[in-house]
This record gives C-alpha cells, structure tokens and sequence, in this order.
C-alpha cells in the first residue's frame, strides 16, 4: 500500500527572539499513513498534535527531520496543497464572508473553474445543513455553524488527504455522529484521513490507526484494534438471554476456566442513547452525509 | 488560467475586505466631506488663480494625503492582520504561491485607489468647470495644457562638471571635499543660481520647441522673477521674441508690471508673419527701468524663464495627473505589502509612517546639509539616512502634478511613462520580490 504521510526524524524547536531555544515541541518523530486509512493522532494539551500537523501542513518549519507527502513532495510544495484538505482546530473564516462566498473563494484558490465552484459549494453547503443561511455573514454564526463551514472548506476540493483538528470540537452530538460517518464513508471512497481529538471515544469509534504522543515524543503508534486489546479477557454477547441460562454459563464457565466470571448487562452509549432519542431527521441543519458522498462517487 | 483564477480569488477578498469594514466607510466619507466642505470652507482671494489654487491643491492635496497614508495603512493590514488573526492559515495550506497572494492584493488596492482618485478627481473636475462657468474665468487663462520649454542651456550636472574642471586647473579646489561632495555642492548651485539683470543690461535665451508651433498658434512666455520690494514699480523692461530660423524683425512686447513675481504674455504666431511653422525662438529681455531709481531684476534662468505652447486638453491633462498619482499609490501600496509580509500590524504601520515621514521631510533636509554638518559623526547618520530616503523617493516623486496642473503645464508623456515605469513596474516588483521571499520564509503559524 502506497504511503500518503512519511515522517522521518522530525523535530520542532521553538525559538526566542534571540534564537535561543525556548521549547522543544516534537523530538524525534517517525509516523507512516498508509492511503485509505483513518488515523488517530492523540495526546495532552502541549503534546506536539497540532504542531505535527503545521508541520506536515507547510505553516511551520520543522527544525530537523523530513516530512514526505503523497511520495515525494515536501509539505510546501503546491502540488501536494492541492491534494488535500485541513480542518483547523479552530475555524478561523472571514466574518465579512458568507459560507457561499467562503467556499467560492477557498474553490478559487484550487483554481477550480467558476461552474464547478459554484457546484461543488451547493453541494457542500447542503451536506452540512448551511443551505438556508447561505447568505448570511459568517461573523454572525454560533461555533458550530462555523465549524460547519470549516469542514465544508475542507472538502472543496474533494482531497485525497484530509486533515482534521479536533473536528467534531463545537459540535452537538449529532453533528459529531456526521463528522465521524463522513470520515468513515470517506475512508471507503479511497480519502486518507488523519485526525486529532480530545474525544478517545471519537478516535476509538472510526480511527484504524492511532499514534499516542507526550511532550512531543511518540508513546504509542500501531491499529486501535491491537492497542486497545486486552489479552487477558474473552467477552461474550448474547442478546435475549434468560436469568437462568445466563448462571448456568456463568457457572460453567468458571468451572472450565477455574477463575472467577465477571457478569454483567452491558449498557449503551449515551451518545448512542441521544441519537435514540433526538432522531437526526427531526432536525433541518444536520449534515446530509449519504446525498454528498453519493454524488462525490 | 488556474494561477488567474487564484490571483482573481484573493483579489475579490481583497476587495471585500475593504468594502465591508466601517474604516473604508469612514475613509470614504471623509474623503467626500474634503471634496465638498473644503473649497467652501477655504476662502481664496478672489481671483481665479486663487479659487484654482484651493480646488487643485487644497482638496486634491488633502484627499490625495489622505488616500496616502489610507493606502499604507491598508497595505500594511492586508498580510499582517491575516497572520496575526491566523486567517491565513487556512489560505496558506491551499495551492497558492507567495507572489500570487502578493498579487492578488496588490490589485485589489490598485482598483481600489484607481476608484477613489476617480471619484476625487471628478468632483474637482466638476467644480473647477463649475466655478469657471460662475466666475466667467478665461479658459485660456485657467484651465489648459501647455507644454513647458526652457532655454537651451547645460545642465546643471554639466555646468557643475565645468566648473569643478575650472577650479582643478586652477588649483582653488577646496580642501578636504571629496570630488562627489564639491560637484553636489556646484550642482545645486548651478541650479539655484541667479542672473541679475541690472537697469540697461540685457540677456537673451534661445529655446527649442517640442513641436513646430503653427502660425495660427499662441505661444506664452512666462518670467518669474525676484526685485527689491520697495522700488519694483520703478522696474521696466522689454522683451523680444524673433523666431530663430528666419531674418525676420522680433516682436517687441513692453513690460511695466513687476508688482507680481511673475509675468506671463501671450504671442501669436502670426504676429511673426512667417509662412513656415516655428521650431525654435529667440528670446530677449531688457531692463528699461531707471538706473537711478530701479532695483536690478534677478532670474533662476534654468527654471524661471520659460516658453509655453499649447500641448494638448486640459482634461487630458488632468487625467494624467491622477495616473501619476495613482502610480504613487500604487507604490505605497506595494512598500506596505512587503511590510506587513515582515511585520507585525502595529509594527508594520508604525514603520511605514515613519518612514513615509522620512520621505516627505528628507529632501528639505539634504538640502540645508552643510559640508560641515557631514563632517559632524554626529549628524552623520542622520544624514545618510535622509539622504537615502530621498535619493529613493526621488524617482517617485520627480513630478509634482498639482503644481502643472495649477501651472497650466503639460505632464509631458515621457515623465508620465517615467513614473508609471518606476512607481507601477520597477519598485513594485522590488517590493514585491523582497515581500514574496519573506512570506516564504516566514513561518505562518504559532505552535501549540
């Protein structure tokens, strides 16, 4: 499988107006993102994230160390700017701008040609629920609107890689279920994803692979599925299960294992119990993922 | 086409950007509030020259300032806020290059500047015709276009060269001056000197037209001189006017008013009685004033005593004072981009202001530079920087259009061609280069 990301030996060094070092934000980073997958990039607040992401981004220069996109372009290089698509953290848009005229204007920085601006805007606006207020002045939007338009931006120019910074930050519980089905439809349609988050349960849900960084140094790197595994443990579900049946087992089990049995019913998600409850049809401004991606194909 | 499309993308922002914040408002409203409440407000003295001189150097002086530092200012804004804000982080992970960001705003000022000169220009235009048409001016008096002749003489520089080569052979060079300094010295000299004409003395000046001057053509001398005030109404004279080419008997016009420092006449070519069309003209002048009585008459000949013919519409020249100030614009439009590609905001607009200063008070300053003052390590740096500024500016400034137009002089094409090659082309892509490598180099966003 082709790499989409190669970082080798990286290294950020912030420096003073003297050139004096003042903090050392990733050490020695060495990362490898595979075409067509989700990838989780995890840590504290001061980790190293979104410094990694300017780097691989072009805004910040790495100190020491090589950052390779799509095989063999640099981060500044504009051929590969083209090929993908970046969600800041925190969406920081014209406010003077409407959503129309923030997504013909980011199309135009794709040389996209006006018609399939215009195409691609209408189509964008109405996966992410925009479509009524347009034209209204972004200045005037609540965070979660505005993260709306950020995450439609990202997307003009349907990208091969899609970078995400705490995306689901600022949004209500249904956009957050959206965002991660989109990642996930994308992901099938071929886009490489890497995302950041404060959210583990985000991650866990729709990351194939996540990287775990500390004080700028790399803690744990490899698929959620191994990292997550415990060993130890063999869990059994089976819906419908009687009382009795379910002590029968229990007490069989322990004889056959000669260790106690932890039983219990599990419970779902609250997220899930949410979206139970607050059908995402009932509500005008949720994304319409399917329609869009069912057109991006 | 798609490096048009992206350049036409950031243009539109660009645009945007100024429209729809309250400063352009405000900017735009003071500038309308110039144009309509400062001829009002300013009360000239009456005559036509002096109603022209408030509509032309007032308020196109003051709106044009203004449009100045807005310019600078608006420049500086452009990248500066963007960082500062992080807005342009999300532009810089796009496919656009430095100079294609560099471009695209660098237009959107230029049409921007293009629209407020328009509209100022326009509304003085309407109310110079307006005043015309109420106070009865003669258009031949106030609103033309002349080309502006002067005699045929060395240049400074070449009279500077001369002299300096008379002193070495004379061996009255002054000591410790380097040859630069002595000819900088010799060449402002030469260009301020006077010629002092005394009661019955007389000098003569040869001059040749732009264009053969049509018999049926005016041509206007102009002298500008200085006298002692209190006997200037004893001063007299007579000037000759003969063309150069013929035998034919010069044209005598008497002069007797010296109380302005100024005499301008008209003569018709026809007077000349020529068949040919007129190239080239002789010119004389002679002090009839009392001896006894009569101050002498002193004359800057290399800039005071000149030959107008008709040099095309006075809208036309109008039109290419206001390229000649946009071209300026654009200039400040450009040194302020590259700024606010190196600085800060605040830092960007303070050093623009500065050395826009520098600009507007450095040229007084090298020229009361004494060859002492340059010796003093303390006024030293000083000096060198003025110098510099000035020595840049120069090429932008070389044409003051206010004053022709006040003047009825024609900015001639070549000058306008000069200051759009240099305002709009040259420094331009300097600033730009320079702007273009920092925003490469610069990195555009903080850490965590």
């Amino acid at each position: 499988m082709n790499h989409v990301i190669q970082i080798k030996n990286l290294g950020k060094i912030f420096k003073d107006f003297w050139h004096r070092p003042v903090v050392e934000a990733v050490k020695d980073l060495n990362l490898t993102i595979q075409q067509g997958e989700v990838f989780g990039l995890l840590g504290p607040n001061g980790s190293g994230k979104s410094t990694t992401l300017k780097m691989m981004l072009g805004l910040l220069r790495p100190t020491n160390g090589t950052i390779e996109l799509f095989e063999g372009h640099g981060p500044e290089d504009v051929a590969a700017k083209a090929r993908l698509g970046y969600l800041p953290e925190v969406s920081h848009l014209h406010e003077f701008l409407t959503p129309r005229e923030t997504l013909l204007y980011y199309a135009s920085l794709f040389g996209l040609p006006q018609a399939d601006a215009k195409r691609r805007t209408k189509e964008l606006l109405q996966m992410v629920g925009l479509e009524s207020v347009a034209d209204r002045a972004v200045g005037k939007f609540s965070k979660g609107m505005a993260r709306r338009v950020g995450l439609a931006q990202a997307l003009i120019n349907a990208p091969e890689l899609l970078i995400l910074d705490e995306p689901t930050s600022g949004l209500d519980p249904i956009g957050c279920r959206e965002v991660k089905d989109l990642v996930r439809l994308l992901a099938k349609s071929g886009v490489t994803v890497l995302m950041t988050s404060h959210l583990l349960a985000d991650v866990e849900d729709v990351c194939d692979r996540v990287a775990i960084m500390n004080r700028g140094e790399l803690c744990a790197y490899g698929s959620t599925r191994d990292l997550l595994r415990n060993p130890d443990v063999v869990r059994f579900s089976i819906p419908g299960l009687s009382a009795e049946a379910a002590t029968e087992i229990r007490h069989q089990l322990e004889q056959r294992a000669a260790r106690p049995v932890h039983q219990d019913f599990p419970e779902m998600s609250l997220e899930a119990y949410f979206l139970k409850v607050v059908s995402p049809e009932s509500d005008n401004t949720a994304f319409k993922v399917a329609p869009f991606l069912e057109k991006t194909r | 086409m798609k490096i048009l499309r992206r350049i036409f993308g950031i243009f539109l922002l660009a645009l945007r950007a100024s429209l729809r914040t309250k400063t352009v408002f405000a900017l735009f409203l003071l500038m309308a509030t110039t144009v309509l409440l400062l001829p009002a407000v300013v009360k000239g003295d009456g005559t036509p020259q002096g109603d022209c001189h408030i509509l032309v150097l007032y308020t196109l002086g003051f709106s044009f300032a203004l449009l100045c530092l807005s310019t600078l200012w608006a420049a500086c804004a452009l990248f500066a806020a963007e960082i500062d804000n992080q807005l342009i982080q999300l532009s810089a992970t796009k496919p656009v290059r430095a100079f294609e960001f560099w471009l695209g705003k660098w237009f959107a000022l230029l049409l921007l500047n293009a629209i407020a000169l328009f509209a100022v220009y326009s509304a003085v235009y309407v109310q110079l015709r307006w005043k015309q048409r109420q106070s009865g001016w003669q258009e031949s008096v106030q609103l033309v276009s002349r080309s502006v002749v002067h005699p045929l003489l060395p240049t400074p520089e070449e009279e500077a060269q001369e002299t300096y080569l008379l002193l070495e052979k004379q061996k009255a060079l002054p000591q410790g001056l380097s040859k630069a300094q002595v000819l900088r010295v010799l060449t402002t000299k030469a260009q301020e000197r006077y010629t002092i004409v005394n009661p019955d003395e007389s000098i003569s000046w040869r001059f040749q037209l732009p264009r053969p001057v049509a018999t049926n053509e005016l041509i206007t001398v102009r002298l500008r001189f200085d006298t002692e005030y209190s006997t200037r109404t004893q001063v007299s004279g007579v000037c000759r006017v003969a063309p150069a080419a013929s035998q034919a008997p010069a044209l005598e016009i008497p002069l007797d008013d010296f109380s302005l420092q100024e005499i301008e006449f008209d003569i018709s070519c026809e007077a000349f009685q020529q068949t040919q069309d007129l190239s080239a003209i002789n010119l004389s002048f002679t002090h009839t004033g009392n001896p006894a009585k009569a101050s002498a008459l002193m004359l800057r000949f290399r800039k005071d005593v000149v030959v107008l013919t008709q040099g095309g519409s006075f809208e036309a020249n109008f039109l290419r004072s206001a390229l000649v100030h946009w071209s300026v614009l654009a200039l400040l439009a450009a040194f302020g981009l590259t700024l606010s590609a190196c600085f800060s905001l605040p830092v960007a607009v303070f050093t623009s202001t500065i050395l826009l200063l520098l600009v507007m008070i450095g040229t007084s300053v090298t020229e009361v530079v004494s060859v002492e003052d340059e010796k003093e390590w303390l006024k030293k740096p000083g000096i060198l920087v003025s110098r510099g500024v000035s020595a840049v500016a120069h090429h932008a400034l070389r044409i003051d259009p206010l004053e022709s137009v006040i003047n009825g002089e024609r900015i001639e094409n070549r000058a306008l061609g000069e200051a759009l090659l240099w305002n709009v082309l040259l420094s331009p892509a300097c600033f730009g280069l320079l702007g273009i490598l920092i925003l490469r180099r610069r990195e555009l966003a903080a850490g965590d």
